[in-house]
């Protein structure tokens, strides 16, 4: 592969375009695996965690949006 | 007559106020742990064979800036106008050596007239203030008080 070529698929990985919910699900899926991670020791405990805490930040995420939708009209 | 005897001294009362030199090694150690974490995301808990915490440090770091730069955030210097920037500049920094390249893959600079950009600057925050509370972690491990 060229460095022309390689330089671009670097450009097309960096210009990224995502919705808001997408933006919301990648940064809760990154965050949750993070602190299951540094905070539990066990895989099940870690998994258990992870799931708990993705689901809480979908939950607030969504919710809090909704909570404010009627202020954006 | 009865007997007087001294009163025994507590554990504490025994203990020397000036810490054993094992400990201030420790401590030594800890901090630089807590050092290269701070400069290598991750580094810090591979330093003590924890290597899932580490790769899981270095990805998430990583991911963080990748998404923060591609949504072309703002990413604060130290020529900072107010409080604010300089608290973004301090969670940016927190970063490490990430910090650079996120400059360096920024090379548009950063667009806040639209929401992505706003995100992006969260995400970069974010990546920093993860890579400072895994570097604490880290020190603590290598203190023995977490694991």
């Amino acid at each position: 592969m060229t460095a022309a070529r390689l330089s671009g698929l670097f450009a097309a990985m960096l210009a990224l375009k995502l919705t808001h919910l997408q933006a919301l699900v990648i940064f809760a899926l990154v965050i949750s695996v993070a602190f299951g991670f540094l905070g539990r020791r066990g895989p099940m405990d870690r998994v258990k965690y992870i799931l708990w805490t993705l689901f809480l930040f979908l939950l607030v995420g969504v919710g809090i949006g909704w909570a404010m939708y009627p202020f954006s009209h | 007559m009865a007997e007087e005897t001294a009163p025994s001294a507590s554990p504490t009362e025994e203990a020397s106020p000036v810490a054993p030199p094992q400990d201030e090694k420790r401590e030594g150690v800890a901090f630089v742990v807590a050092v290269a974490g701070w400069l290598v995301p991750g580094l810090g808990h591979a330093l003590q064979k924890m290597w899932g915490r580490a790769v899981i440090c270095f990805l998430t770091v990583g991911v963080l800036v990748w998404v923060g730069a591609g949504m072309r955030g703002n990413l604060f210097t130290s020529r900072s106008n107010d409080a604010f920037d300089s608290l973004g500049y301090i969670a940016d920094l927190g970063s490490g050596g990430f910090y650079w390249v996120a400059r360096s893959l920024e090379t548009n600079g950063p667009d806040v007239s639209h929401a992505d950009g706003d995100y992006g600057t969260r995400f970069l925050a974010t990546a920093g203030v993860f890579n400072l509370l895994a570097a604490l972690h880290a020190f603590e491990a290598a203190r023995g008080r977490k694991a």
